[in-house]
Formats: structure tokens, sequence, C-alpha cells
């Protein structure tokens, strides 16, 4: 009976936070995936409902389209690969090398460009690679030719790659601190070298870290548009961009939506694969 | 076994080793110790005596700061814990999460590269020799602690190290499961004869699995000896303390003696001592009842000197608190402590 | 005029649409402002010098929101239904697109003094004027000039052709806009003759092909396609570009700032704007709209918009104003001989599947939009 009761309050109590979700959540994916069937009359900009694949015949049959998508996908995971790599060292010395007064100090100069704006950020990398910016006064002041990075897919790589450092660190970090001590001793201990306790050991535990921060880095990444709108050049075209473009600027929802939901499902894979190797097993 | 035994070669050597933390208060302050081939040896000691560190020497996961290790006549100071043969049981099992039971016992092969066939056949005997066999594809986690433990163990023990070092490996335990483990280690110890060096703070645990015993307290070592002579001869107060209960009296030259409680009996008051015999004359402060045998504290009022006896439960009935008794012990049982 | 034919053309397969319009749904008068105005337009067409002024005048509040492009305008003016706004600036390729998608309402000229005024060939151009109704009040015009840091040119450049040469890889700025297929057509139409381009804005299926294959190797030259004006005016100061397609707009604020540009008009000719004030078909603040209308059409914030921006006052009156704010002005922006200087200009307008010939296999506007995503990529 009291159980019973218990249930009802349960249900009760978890009703409103799903009910909305459920509503305006999935509603609008439903909307999404139902507008993508739709067309768009060039003339008056009204959406005509009437079934059709023509959008995603365009997305197939258009190489632009599959050119457009491979870039996301393929600046995501390279910025993904790199912040991995920038992560890792940093990650190791804050994690295990250093005092909890300079671990905070490390976390905090990490966590600090957090609560900058991010379009603050973006501009004034466009300062630092711009023709007469920062990097290139140095240069030419070194003697060195100048840049022009400016405006090109090697600036969104690198600002991507900056922006998206934080969230590959902070999981690593705490994914490197759960590892207990004792695992290293006992590698060391059955003969494996550093370097082999690092392959066998450490690298193996710090995946779940390395799938949580790349959440960010490459699923963010893949539905980012601000940033090649800022710092891209003639070729930086991004997924969501052209999105964007077909939502603000042509006023086709219909085949953006078609677009995105390219984009939702390969987000939705990469969550099934992050998944799969940890990224969400509690910090 | 039998070759180290004829080279003469001590399984452990330590001489002079010193170590301190954070530029601070030292946690070792020189300890000298020789552990021989195929010997159980435990370390004995309250937390922070310096037992763990010591063995953390000799397993290379920490320097000294001075002095010397040397397993097998070789010395392995500066030597990384790799470079060493040494097995390790950790206090919290250290199993890796991410690997099967199957190859966390296989891991050290591994590394040294035996194929993978002898891998996987060596490490389910060692499994088998801890009853763990059946669950080899199971993860750690999906283990309780007491199987934890035995994976550890066989772990250690399937390399066929020539030491292992145990750091509390049963400081998780039940009691019951505890009494368990300390005999099926015992036997694992005498049937393959690996030297076991075992750091406990149970004195009780020490005394029944050890070959030999070494008693540290605050960074020293206070006495190394089989349990019967850390018993019936300890070299310290410390050791009279820490080793089973005792009482301990001011003898005559400011020379104090010692008393096992199961060396007192009681008689009553007014009783007359043969010449072989000593007494402390005084009132039963405490008794406790603990089923075979009954403790009885009894105190002389004039000096404040106290002593415990331990006496049949059967020969305690009359007793009573605050009764004038008389405790009675052979002159020979008393046991003058060095200074 | 061709521009004409099309709207015909257009307005006979959409007159349901347009039906609604009758000269009894017009206001009659013009009533006391409402106090507030929402305005979309291009940078720089609602500027403090005469917003500040309106509004001391009429009491009705200014909101204003800025577009870059044209498609940007449309998606804009019918976010939300159209309630979103009440005047917008369109240019002849928005306005017809806001006329045929009910965006806009029907204006009374009745009520706009200005409109007497204007040059003959703005009263009722084809772009905001069908069937004889007015769907907007022609504003102002100008060309798309070619502009260049003269640190980067010893030689002046006349053609366009410096826009497609690779020694300026990665020095130049194109507009992000589909109706910039014109501009290439425009130059096509100069260099391969062949191809028969005779209107830039009515491209069959061969003819666009050709434009996006020089447009596609444009873009490995392009260091950015500029969104809105200050994004070029931007990449000119960085130094990032050195050439590129402008609006006279930026040419001054560049100049205004001290980066040493010129401009021209080319040889092959300039694509250009001319852009009509239009009401929402759901204004709020109707009477303000029509208030707006007048004191942007006077002679001086006509002058005032012209000098500003950098192009032609559609208002006749506006040539003495000119010279009154800045001395040789009419002149130099066309405003004393504005009908043959208008014919000289390709003006920005719809593209639509019936060609100006009375064929029907030119491309559509959706058609270019698709287009311009594959130059860009």
């Amino acid at each position: 009976m009291t159980g019973g009761r218990k249930l009802l309050g349960h249900v009760a109590l978890l009703l409103p936070p799903f009910g909305w979700l459920t509503l305006f959540y999935l509603g609008s994916l439903f909307i999404l995936l139902l507008s993508a069937f739709w067309q768009v009359d060039p003339m008056s900009g009204d959406v005509v409902h009437d079934w059709t694949l023509d959008n995603f015949r365009l997305l197939v049959s258009d190489a632009t389209y599959r050119i457009v998508a491979q870039r996301t996908i393929g600046i995501a995971a390279l910025v993904t690969v790199t912040d991995i790599l920038l992560a890792w060292p940093l990650a190791y010395v804050i994690a295990r090398k250093v005092g909890p007064r300079l671990k905070l100090t490390l976390l905090v100069l990490v966590a600090l460009p957090l609560w900058s704006s991010m379009l603050a950020r973006i501009y004034a990398w466009r300062l630092i690679l711009g023709h007469d910016g920062v990097l290139n006064w140095f240069l030419r002041a070194a003697g060195l030719p100048g840049q022009s990075f400016a405006f090109t897919n090697v600036a969104l790589w690198l600002v991507f790659s900056y922006l998206w450092l934080p969230f590959m660190l902070m999981p690593l970090v705490s994914a490197l601190e759960r590892i207990p001590a004792s695992l290293l001793d006992a590698a060391g201990d059955m003969g494996a070298t550093p370097w082999q306790t690092f392959r066998t050991v450490i690298f193996p535990l710090a995946i779940p870290g390395m799938a949580a921060g790349s959440v960010f880095t490459f699923a963010v990444t893949l539905g980012e548009y601000v940033t090649p709108m800022l710092v891209g050049g003639a070729g930086s075209e991004f997924i969501g961009n052209v999105v964007y473009a077909n939502v603000g600027v042509s006023g086709n929802v219909p085949f953006a939506a078609a677009f995105s939901m390219v984009l939702l499902v390969v987000i939705g894979a990469y969550m099934l694969v992050a998944r799969r190797f940890g990224a969400f097993e509690g910090a | 076994m039998q070759d180290n035994a004829t080279t003469g070669a001590m399984a452990v050597g330590l001489s002079g080793l010193t170590k301190s933390y954070d530029r601070g208060r030292p946690v070792l302050k020189g300890i000298d110790l020789e552990i021989c081939p195929g010997e159980f040896f435990t370390m004995l000691g309250p937390s922070g005596s310096g037992k763990t560190t010591t063995l953390r020497l000799i397993g290379g996961f920490e320097l000294p700061d001075a002095g010397q290790v040397t397993l097998l006549g070789r010395d392995v100071t500066r030597l990384p814990p790799y470079q060493r043969d040494v097995n390790t049981m950790f206090q919290d099992y250290a199993l890796f999460p991410h690997m099967s039971l199957r190859d966390n016992v296989a891991y050290g092969m591994k590394i040294r590269g035996v194929g993978a066939a002898e891998r996987t056949e060596r490490a389910q005997q060692a499994l088998d020799m801890v009853h763990l066999d059946a669950v080899s594809d199971r993860r750690p986690s999906q283990l309780s602690g007491g199987q934890r433990q035995r994976v550890a163990l066989a772990r250690a023990l399937v390399n066929k190290p020539k030491l292992i070092l145990l750091d509390e490996p049963l400081g998780a335990l039940d009691l019951k499961l505890r009494r368990e483990m300390q005999v099926e280690l015992k036997r694992i110890q005498k049937q393959t004869g690996i030297t076991f060096v075992y750091v406990t703070h149970d004195q009780e645990e020490a005394l029944s699995m050890s070959d030999r015993i070494a008693v540290f307290s605050e960074g020293v070592i206070e006495q190394v000896g089989t349990p019967q002579e850390l018993y019936e001869r300890p070299a310290s107060r410390f050791v009279a303390r820490f080793i089973g209960s005792s009482s301990i009296l001011g003898g005559e030259h400011g020379c104090a003696i010692l008393l096992r409680p199961e060396d007192v009996r009681m008689e009553p008051h007014g009783y007359t001592p043969t010449p072989d015999e000593d007494i402390l004359p005084g009132v039963v402060e405490e008794i406790a009842y603990l089923g075979p045998v009954t403790r009885c504290q009894v105190q002389r009022m004039e000096t404040g000197a106290c002593v415990t006896a331990m006496v049949p439960s059967r020969t305690a009935r009359t007793l009573q608190e605050g009764m004038a008794v008389v405790a009675v012990w052979a002159k020979d049982v008393a046991y003058p402590l060095p200074r | 005029m061709k521009g004409f034919t099309t709207a015909l053309l257009m307005a006979s397969c959409c007159t349901a649409l347009v039906a609604q319009a009758h000269a009894a749904d017009l206001p009659g008068a013009i009533g006391k402002g409402e106090g507030d105005l929402n305005v979309v337009a291009w940078e720089g067409y609602a500027d403090d010098a005469w917003v500040k002024p309106f509004e001391q005048q009429t009491g009705c509040k200014v909101h204003r929101k800025y577009v870059g492009s044209s498609d940007e305008m449309v998606a804009l003016t019918r976010m939300g239904g159209g309630k979103g706004f009440d005047v917008v600036s369109a240019s002849g390729d928005a306005a017809l697109r806001l006329i045929f998608g009910h965006n806009v309402q029907p204006v009374n000229m009745s009520l706009i003094p200005a409109y007497d005024d204007l040059m003959p060939e703005l009263r009722e151009p084809s772009f905001n004027t069908v069937k004889g109704v007015h769907y907007g009040v022609s504003y102002e015009w100008g060309p798309n000039i070619l502009m260049w840091n003269t640190k980067a040119f010893s030689v002046a450049p006349t053609s366009w052709a410096v826009l497609y040469d690779k020694a300026h890889a990665g020095a130049i700025t194109v507009p992000d806009n589909p109706i910039q297929i014109a501009d290439a057509a425009l130059y096509l139409a100069h260099v391969k003759p062949e191809l028969g381009i005779t209107d830039p804005y009515e491209l069959t299926q061969p003819q666009m092909d050709a434009v996006v294959a020089l447009l596609k190797d444009q873009r490995a030259l392009v260091k950015k396609y500029w969104a809105l004006a200050s994004d070029e005016v931007d990449l000119f100061k960085s130094g990032d570009a050195q050439v590129g397609s402008a609006w006279p707009y930026q040419a001054n604020t560049l100049r205004a700032a001290g980066v040493p540009v010129q401009d021209t008009i080319p040889t092959e000719g300039a694509t250009g704007w001319a852009d009509s004030w239009m009401i929402s078909a759901h204004a709020e603040h109707p009477n303000c709209a029509y208030l707006w209308i007048n004191h942007v059409m006077t002679p001086k914030v006509q002058a005032q918009q012209a000098l500003s921006f950098g192009e032609t006052p559609g208002n006749t009156k506006a040539c003495a104003e000119m010279d009154a704010q800045q001395p040789g002005s009419c002149k130099q922006y066309h405003a004393n001989a504005s009908s043959a200087y208008f014919a000289t200009i390709k003006f920005w307008k719809t593209p639509m599947k019936a060609c100006g010939n009375g064929q029907n296999t030119c491309l559509d506007y959706s058609a270019w939009q698709r287009a311009w995503q594959q130059v860009k990529q």
C-alpha cells in the first residue's frame, strides 16, 4: 500500500520535468524530422507541406554537402586528436605531479578563459592571426616570413583546439586523479617499465576521461557555426553554417532540417561510441 | 631456495636505511635487517612506525635517503621496482579494473613477453590455486573483497618470485575470513618456499604466522626474533607491551620485571609464599570473565603497583572486586626487562 | 523594360496572391505616431544623424535591425509571421519576394509628398510596383564597386578581372551572397561573349555552370566571403584583404578610418541596388511607418543618406542639398544626371525561371542559392 503510494509520489515528482522534456525536446525533434520531408516555395518563402525526399536527394546528389560534411567531421576529429595530445602532458602534471596548492592554481588558470565571452576569445584570435596581427608582428620582428593563417581552416583548427582544450583537460585530469597510485606501483612491481605502465594501465584507465572530453571537442565542434563564420575563410563552411544560411538567410527550413538530421545521426552515433568507452560513467 | 642457502646470501638485507618525507619528521631512523631465504618474516608495529615504508623501500616504490637494500646479495638500492625480482600484494589489492582476473594474473608474464598460450595456462593454474578458476573472465569489480584478495595473491605468486611482499593484505577482511586466509597464506608459503615479508599491526596474526618478527616503533626496529623470543624475552618495554598482555613491575635497583598474566595465580589474603615465589598483596581492582579464563587485576594500594593474572575460570569463582588477595608467581618466570 | 515584362509574367501567375490589393484598403491619412517603429534595414540606413531628429519630431522610437544581404533581410522580415517589423529597406531582389510572400502592404502614394519629386525611373519600377499597385517607395540606389588598398596596387585596376587573378590570391574578398553570382555573370558576359549572357540575372543552366566554374576557381583566391559590411571593413583594416567587391559605404568608412583605399566602377559595368522602403503587411505602427518614409524622403535626409553611404538619391531635389552638405557631391554621385547613369547599372532583381526572352529556361533563385553553396562549399 505504502509502496504503491510511494511510487505514485515518485511519478508525480518526475512528471513535470519529464513531461516538459518530452514535449519540448522530443516534440521539436519530431517536428524537425517531419519538416525535413517538406519543401519551401522559393518566391513566397512559405513551407509547402507536400511529402518529398527532394531535400535528402539533393544532399546525396550534390557533392557540395558531402564536402561540407566531410570537412565538419574531419576538423572535429582533428581538433579532438589535437586536444588529446595537448591535454595529456598538462593533465598528467596536474593530476599526479604537483601539490594541492599548485594543482588548484593550475586548474583555475585552465578554467580562467571560460569566464570570458567565447566571442571575445574568438575575436582575440583574429587579432593574433591577422595579416597585421600580433603573431606576424613577432615573426617579422624575428626576421621570419609572416604567416597567413587568418580565415583559413588552419585558423579554424587552432581556434577550436584552443576553445575546447579545457573541456578535454578537466575530465582527463579527473580520470587520472582517480587512478589509485597502487595500480602504478603494482604494474612496476610486475616488471612494467614506466612507459609500459603508461601504455597498459594509465592510458586505458584514462579512456573514459578522454571520451568524456571528446564529447565537447568532437560533438560540440560538429554542431558549431559561429567559429567558422568568424575565423574561417573561403572553404570553411560547416554543416552548421549551411543550416544557419538556410534558416536565417534563405528561409529554407526544410532543407536545413534535412541537413541537421545528418548532423544529429553523426552526433548520436558518436555519443553511443563515447558511452561505450565510458564517457558518461560517474565522476 | 636451496641454492640461495648454499650461497649464503640473505633474501633481503637492509642496512642503515633512513627516510623522511617533506623535509620534516623522519619516518625511518636507521633500519638494519636481514631476512633469510624461505622465511615467513613479519614486520609488526603500530601505524606510523615505519613498517610499510620499509616494505616500500624493499619493493623499490620509494628510495631511501641513506642506506642500502640488497636482494639475494645484489645491491638494488637505486633500482626501480621493475628491475627487482619481487612481487607485492598491496593493501588495496591494486587489481587492474580494466582487465579480467586472468589478464590481471597474466599481466607480469605479458610484460615479460611470455607467449599467450603459456600465459593463459599459468594464470589459470594460479587462479585454480586460489579457487577462482571458474570466474577468471570476470572483472575485479564483480568480486567480493575476499575474492579480490585471493586474485592479488594469485597475481603475486604466478611469476614465482624469490620474494613476496605483503602489505597488510588481510586488513579489510572480516575476522572469520581473516583466520581462514592466515592459514591459507601460511600453507602456500610453506608449499612454495617463497620468502614472505609480511606487514601487519595485528600482533596475534604476526605470532601465529611468522617464522621471525621485527617489531617497529617510531622508525626503528625494537627487536627481531621468533614469536617465542619476542613473547618470552622482549627486548624493551615497548615490545613487552605491544606483544601479548603483561604486567611490568619496578624491580630492585630500578630494574623492571615483566610478568605474563598466565604465569600469575591468585591466593587468599595472608598466603605465605615458598622461597621460589614472589608475591604482590593487594585488592582485586577488576574482574573480566573471558570464557575459559578470567582476567583479574590486583593492585597494591601503598605503591600503586599492579599485576594482571589470567586464571582458569573455574578457580576464579570466589573472587570479587575489592577483595583482599595475593598475586603469586614463580621467581623464575619474572623476566627482567633490559634497560 | 525587361524587368517590367518579368513582373507581368510573375503577376499573371500569381494574381491570386496579390488580388487583395485594393485602393479601398489603403489608409486615407496619416494619424498620430504610435510611439515605436521597428526598422529592418541595410547597415548605414538608419543613422543617428536622421533617426534622432525623426524621433524628436514624431515621438516614434526607432528600433533597428541591420542586415548584410537581401536573403537575410527576407528571412528576418518573415520571422514571427512578419509581425516583428514595420518598415524595411528592401533592394530590388528582395522586394518582389516580399510582395509575393504577402510580407508587405500597398502604399498610398498620395500620402507621400516626395513621390512627385522621384526620378521617373523610380516612380513605378517593376521591383516595387505590381499591376499598378505601389508596394514601396523608391529610396536610393548605387553600384557595387571594386575597392582596393592603394598600398598593394601601384596601378589602379580598371577591370573586375583582378578579382579572378591568381596574383592576388589570399587577398581578395567578395560578399557572401548568392546574388554575387550576377557579378561573375556580368564579367563573363564581357570576356566570354560566346556564352550569350545578356542579363546577369537571367542565366540558363549552361551559363550558370560556366559562372560557377569561374567562381569556384575564385574561391581558392578568396580570403573570406564577407557577410556584413563591417566584416569587409575589418578585413581591409587588418590587411587580410587588399582588393574586393564592395559598397561605396565601406570605401567611405575605411577612408574615414585612415585606410588608403580607392574604388571604381570597372569597365565591364557594375551590378547595383535600388532600394525601396516597404511597410509590413502586419505593421503594428503604420502611422510611424508613413512618418518615417516621409522623413527619409526629404531632400535633406536623402542627401545625408547619399553622402554617408555613397549612393544616389531617388529624390531629384536632393542635389542642391548634397552640394550644400559637401560641395561637388551632387555631380560626384550622379544626382544631377541620374537617368543616363541609372541605365548603366544592372540592378539586383530576383532570378526567376522565366527569362526576359519569353523562355522558361532560366534558373530561379533557389537554384542560385544552391549554386552559391556549391561555390562556397
